[in-house]
Protein backbone atom coordinates (compact mmCIF):
# COMPACT_ATOMS: atom_id res chain seq x y z
CA UNK A 1 0.00 0.00 0.00
CA UNK A 2 1.45 3.31 -0.84
CA UNK A 3 1.21 6.61 1.09
CA UNK A 4 -2.08 7.65 -0.48
CA UNK A 5 -3.76 4.60 -0.91
CA UNK A 6 -6.45 3.18 1.18
CA UNK A 7 -7.62 -0.24 1.86
CA UNK A 8 -11.64 -1.34 2.71
CA UNK A 9 -12.46 -4.72 3.34
CA UNK A 10 -15.42 -6.37 4.79
CA UNK A 11 -16.85 -9.74 6.17
CA UNK A 12 -19.60 -11.04 7.94
CA UNK A 13 -20.02 -13.49 10.56
CA UNK A 14 -23.25 -15.35 12.42
CA UNK A 15 -24.40 -14.10 15.19
CA UNK A 16 -22.85 -17.59 17.33
CA UNK A 17 -21.75 -17.54 20.64
CA UNK A 18 -18.48 -17.80 20.76
CA UNK A 19 -17.77 -15.93 17.20
CA UNK A 20 -16.00 -12.97 18.62
CA UNK A 21 -12.74 -14.97 18.48
CA UNK A 22 -13.28 -15.98 14.75
CA UNK A 23 -13.59 -12.28 14.42
CA UNK A 24 -10.28 -11.12 16.57
CA UNK A 25 -8.37 -14.35 14.01
CA UNK A 26 -9.88 -12.58 11.37
CA UNK A 27 -8.78 -9.22 11.88
CA UNK A 28 -5.26 -10.95 12.49
CA UNK A 29 -4.77 -12.54 9.16
CA UNK A 30 -5.96 -9.42 7.68
CA UNK A 31 -3.11 -7.41 9.34
CA UNK A 32 -0.27 -9.56 9.18
CA UNK A 33 0.84 -7.78 6.29
CA UNK A 34 0.98 -4.60 7.93
CA UNK A 35 3.49 -5.99 10.84
CA UNK A 36 2.13 -4.29 13.75
CA UNK A 37 3.70 -4.59 16.82
CA UNK A 38 2.54 -7.65 19.04
CA UNK A 39 1.15 -5.47 21.50
CA UNK A 40 -0.97 -3.11 19.52
CA UNK A 41 -2.45 -6.56 17.58
CA UNK A 42 -3.01 -7.81 20.42
CA UNK A 43 -5.27 -4.38 21.65
CA UNK A 44 -6.45 -4.83 18.29
CA UNK A 45 -7.62 -8.34 19.08
CA UNK A 46 -9.17 -7.23 22.26
CA UNK A 47 -11.19 -3.98 20.89
CA UNK A 48 -12.47 -6.10 18.17
CA UNK A 49 -13.16 -9.71 20.29
CA UNK A 50 -15.71 -7.77 22.82
CA UNK A 51 -17.20 -5.59 20.39
CA UNK A 52 -18.66 -8.13 18.01
CA UNK A 53 -19.50 -9.92 21.19
CA UNK A 54 -21.87 -7.23 22.80
CA UNK A 55 -22.93 -6.93 18.41
CA UNK A 56 -23.99 -11.16 18.95
CA UNK A 57 -25.51 -10.79 22.29
CA UNK A 58 -26.83 -7.56 22.62
CA UNK A 59 -27.48 -6.17 18.81
CA UNK A 60 -28.41 -9.66 17.30
CA UNK A 61 -29.49 -11.62 20.03
CA UNK A 62 -27.89 -14.38 19.07
CA UNK A 63 -30.35 -14.68 15.68
CA UNK A 64 -27.84 -16.36 13.86
CA UNK A 65 -29.39 -15.59 10.33
CA UNK A 66 -28.64 -12.07 11.29
CA UNK A 67 -24.77 -11.29 10.56
CA UNK A 68 -22.65 -8.82 12.08
CA UNK A 69 -20.65 -7.19 9.46
CA UNK A 70 -16.84 -6.12 10.38
CA UNK A 71 -15.36 -3.69 7.66
CA UNK A 72 -11.96 -2.50 8.22
CA UNK A 73 -10.06 0.53 6.37
CA UNK A 74 -6.57 0.99 6.54
CA UNK A 75 -5.00 4.37 6.08
CA UNK A 76 -1.47 5.20 6.67
CA UNK A 77 -1.43 6.50 9.89
CA UNK A 78 -4.72 5.20 11.08
CA UNK A 79 -6.94 1.79 11.16
CA UNK A 80 -10.41 1.77 11.05
CA UNK A 81 -12.51 -1.18 12.23
CA UNK A 82 -16.39 -0.46 12.31
CA UNK A 83 -18.32 -3.69 13.84
CA UNK A 84 -22.32 -3.48 12.95
CA UNK A 85 -25.29 -5.20 14.07
CA UNK A 86 -29.61 -5.07 13.68
CA UNK A 87 -29.59 -3.16 16.81
CA UNK A 88 -30.12 0.27 15.56
CA UNK A 89 -33.47 0.66 17.38
CA UNK A 90 -31.98 0.97 20.45
CA UNK A 91 -29.80 3.47 22.14
CA UNK A 92 -26.48 2.68 22.79
CA UNK A 93 -26.56 1.73 27.13
CA UNK A 94 -24.64 4.22 29.26
CA UNK A 95 -22.09 1.27 31.31
CA UNK A 96 -21.55 2.45 34.90
CA UNK A 97 -17.49 2.29 34.92
CA UNK A 98 -16.29 -0.84 36.25
CA UNK A 99 -14.89 -0.43 40.22
CA UNK A 100 -12.78 -3.59 41.36
CA UNK A 101 -13.26 -2.34 44.97
CA UNK A 102 -17.36 -1.78 45.11
CA UNK A 103 -17.13 -4.67 42.77
CA UNK A 104 -15.56 -7.28 45.31
CA UNK A 105 -17.99 -5.24 48.40
CA UNK A 106 -20.76 -6.48 46.45
CA UNK A 107 -21.80 -2.16 45.48
CA UNK A 108 -21.22 -3.36 41.56
CA UNK A 109 -21.91 -6.50 39.87
CA UNK A 110 -18.70 -8.57 38.88
CA UNK A 111 -19.51 -8.06 35.14
CA UNK A 112 -19.36 -5.11 33.12
CA UNK A 113 -16.23 -5.05 31.36
CA UNK A 114 -16.60 -4.85 27.98
CA UNK A 115 -17.29 -1.38 27.13
CA UNK A 116 -14.02 -0.59 29.71
CA UNK A 117 -11.82 -2.98 27.52
CA UNK A 118 -13.06 -1.79 24.35
CA UNK A 119 -12.57 1.96 25.60
CA UNK A 120 -9.13 1.41 26.85
CA UNK A 121 -7.64 -0.70 24.19
CA UNK A 122 -8.35 1.83 20.85
CA UNK A 123 -7.73 5.07 20.84
CA UNK A 124 -11.23 6.43 19.49
CA UNK A 125 -14.71 4.12 20.01
CA UNK A 126 -17.52 6.18 18.26
CA UNK A 127 -21.32 4.55 17.96
CA UNK A 128 -23.52 5.65 15.30
CA UNK A 129 -27.33 4.20 15.16
CA UNK A 130 -29.96 4.13 12.41
CA UNK A 131 -33.28 2.74 12.41
CA UNK A 132 -31.85 -1.16 11.76
CA UNK A 133 -28.20 -0.89 12.27
CA UNK A 134 -26.27 -0.60 15.16
CA UNK A 135 -22.10 0.43 14.51
CA UNK A 136 -18.99 0.83 16.38
CA UNK A 137 -16.23 2.32 14.98
CA UNK A 138 -12.27 1.62 16.95
CA UNK A 139 -9.93 3.62 15.93
CA UNK A 140 -6.35 2.63 15.84
CA UNK A 141 -3.25 4.87 15.58
CA UNK A 142 -0.96 2.58 13.63
CA UNK A 143 2.75 1.86 14.60
CA UNK A 144 4.91 -0.36 12.99
CA UNK A 145 7.90 -3.02 14.24
CA UNK A 146 10.34 -1.29 15.64
CA UNK A 147 8.39 2.26 16.18
CA UNK A 148 9.91 3.44 19.72
CA UNK A 149 7.64 6.14 20.30
CA UNK A 150 4.82 4.60 21.24
CA UNK A 151 3.70 4.63 25.08
CA UNK A 152 0.17 3.51 26.73
CA UNK B 1 -17.56 -22.19 18.55
CA UNK B 2 -17.72 -23.95 22.53
CA UNK B 3 -14.38 -22.88 23.93
CA UNK B 4 -12.38 -25.36 25.33
CA UNK B 5 -11.07 -24.82 29.60
CA UNK B 6 -9.35 -26.92 32.38
CA UNK B 7 -8.12 -26.46 35.63
CA UNK B 8 -6.33 -28.75 37.57
CA UNK B 9 -4.62 -28.18 41.39
CA UNK B 10 -1.98 -29.34 42.83
CA UNK B 11 0.00 -28.90 45.99
CA UNK B 12 3.60 -27.45 46.56
CA UNK B 13 4.65 -27.23 50.33
CA UNK B 14 1.82 -24.77 51.63
CA UNK B 15 0.76 -23.54 48.21
CA UNK B 16 -2.14 -24.64 46.16
CA UNK B 17 -0.68 -24.49 42.43
CA UNK B 18 -4.32 -23.89 40.00
CA UNK B 19 -3.28 -25.13 36.40
CA UNK B 20 -5.34 -23.08 34.14
CA UNK B 21 -5.54 -24.07 30.26
CA UNK B 22 -7.62 -22.93 27.72
CA UNK B 23 -9.93 -19.89 27.28
CA UNK B 24 -11.31 -17.76 30.11
CA UNK B 25 -14.46 -17.07 29.17
CA UNK B 26 -18.08 -17.97 30.92
CA UNK B 27 -18.02 -21.45 29.93
CA UNK B 28 -14.99 -21.23 32.20
CA UNK B 29 -16.61 -20.64 35.34
CA UNK B 30 -17.60 -24.38 36.67
CA UNK B 31 -14.50 -25.81 36.13
CA UNK B 32 -12.46 -22.84 37.84
CA UNK B 33 -14.96 -22.50 41.10
CA UNK B 34 -14.35 -26.44 41.05
CA UNK B 35 -10.69 -26.35 41.13
CA UNK B 36 -10.31 -23.23 43.69
CA UNK B 37 -13.05 -24.41 46.07
CA UNK B 38 -11.14 -27.93 45.90
CA UNK B 39 -7.86 -25.90 46.94
CA UNK B 40 -9.47 -23.81 49.41
CA UNK B 41 -10.92 -26.57 51.45
CA UNK B 42 -7.22 -27.88 51.92
CA UNK B 43 -6.49 -24.77 53.43
CA UNK B 44 -3.07 -23.40 52.00
CA UNK B 45 -1.08 -20.48 52.81
CA UNK B 46 -1.21 -19.79 49.36
CA UNK B 47 -2.65 -20.15 45.80
CA UNK B 48 -0.80 -19.41 42.72
CA UNK B 49 -2.79 -19.35 39.31
CA UNK B 50 -1.03 -20.65 36.73
CA UNK B 51 -1.77 -19.16 33.19
CA UNK B 52 1.04 -20.22 30.96
CA UNK B 53 -1.92 -22.29 28.83
CA UNK B 54 -4.09 -20.13 29.18
CA UNK B 55 -5.00 -18.45 25.31
CA UNK B 56 -7.62 -16.23 25.98
CA UNK B 57 -9.41 -14.17 28.14
CA UNK B 58 -12.33 -12.04 27.77
CA UNK B 59 -14.01 -9.60 29.91
CA UNK B 60 -16.51 -12.54 30.81
CA UNK B 61 -13.30 -14.02 32.09
CA UNK B 62 -12.62 -11.16 34.10
CA UNK B 63 -15.71 -11.14 35.52
CA UNK B 64 -15.28 -15.12 36.44
CA UNK B 65 -12.03 -14.05 38.36
CA UNK B 66 -13.62 -11.05 40.19
CA UNK B 67 -16.17 -12.62 41.25
CA UNK B 68 -14.20 -15.89 42.70
CA UNK B 69 -12.25 -12.90 44.47
CA UNK B 70 -15.68 -11.42 46.24
CA UNK B 71 -16.80 -14.97 47.00
CA UNK B 72 -13.37 -15.99 48.40
CA UNK B 73 -12.32 -13.05 50.32
CA UNK B 74 -9.95 -14.76 52.72
CA UNK B 75 -7.88 -15.64 49.02
CA UNK B 76 -6.96 -11.82 48.31
CA UNK B 77 -3.64 -10.55 49.70
CA UNK B 78 -2.44 -14.72 49.21
CA UNK B 79 -3.21 -15.60 45.74
CA UNK B 80 -0.63 -14.72 42.65
CA UNK B 81 -0.60 -15.36 38.81
CA UNK B 82 1.86 -16.54 36.88
CA UNK B 83 2.25 -16.92 32.81
CA UNK B 84 0.23 -14.34 31.66
CA UNK B 85 1.35 -12.72 28.52
CA UNK B 86 2.21 -8.99 28.40
CA UNK B 87 -1.04 -8.44 27.10
CA UNK B 88 -2.75 -9.86 30.09
CA UNK B 89 -0.82 -8.20 32.33
CA UNK B 90 -1.94 -5.26 30.86
CA UNK B 91 -5.55 -6.08 31.59
CA UNK B 92 -4.44 -7.14 34.92
CA UNK B 93 -3.47 -3.59 35.71
CA UNK B 94 -5.96 -1.51 33.90
CA UNK B 95 -8.77 -3.44 35.19
CA UNK B 96 -7.04 -3.01 38.70
CA UNK B 97 -6.68 -7.14 39.78
CA UNK B 98 -3.60 -6.61 40.10
CA UNK B 99 -4.25 -5.06 43.56
CA UNK B 100 -5.98 -7.92 44.48
CA UNK B 101 -3.40 -10.53 42.67
CA UNK B 102 0.03 -10.52 42.76
CA UNK B 103 1.38 -10.80 38.80
CA UNK B 104 5.16 -12.62 38.48
CA UNK B 105 6.97 -11.97 35.79
CA UNK B 106 9.06 -15.25 35.53
CA UNK B 107 9.48 -18.57 37.07
CA UNK B 108 12.00 -17.43 39.75
CA UNK B 109 9.63 -15.42 41.20
CA UNK B 110 6.76 -17.69 41.20
CA UNK B 111 9.08 -20.15 42.93
CA UNK B 112 9.89 -17.18 45.45
CA UNK B 113 5.93 -16.95 46.22
CA UNK B 114 5.45 -20.76 46.58
CA UNK B 115 8.55 -21.22 48.56
CA UNK B 116 7.85 -18.07 50.95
Amino acid sequence: MTENEQAVRTFSLPSVAGNERLAAKKIEELLRPLGLSLRLLERIKTAVAETAMNAIEHGNRYHEDLPVTIETEITPGSLYIRIADYGGQKDTPMAEEPDIDAKLAGIQSPRGWGLFLIHRMADDVRFTTDKERHTVELTFFLVREGDSDFSI
Amino acid sequence: MISQFEADVDFQGRCAVVHLSGEIDSNAEDSLVDALGKAIESNPDRFLLDFRQVQYINSKGIALIVGLLARYPEIRGRIAAYGLTEHYQEIFKITRLMDYIFVLRDWEAALDFINH
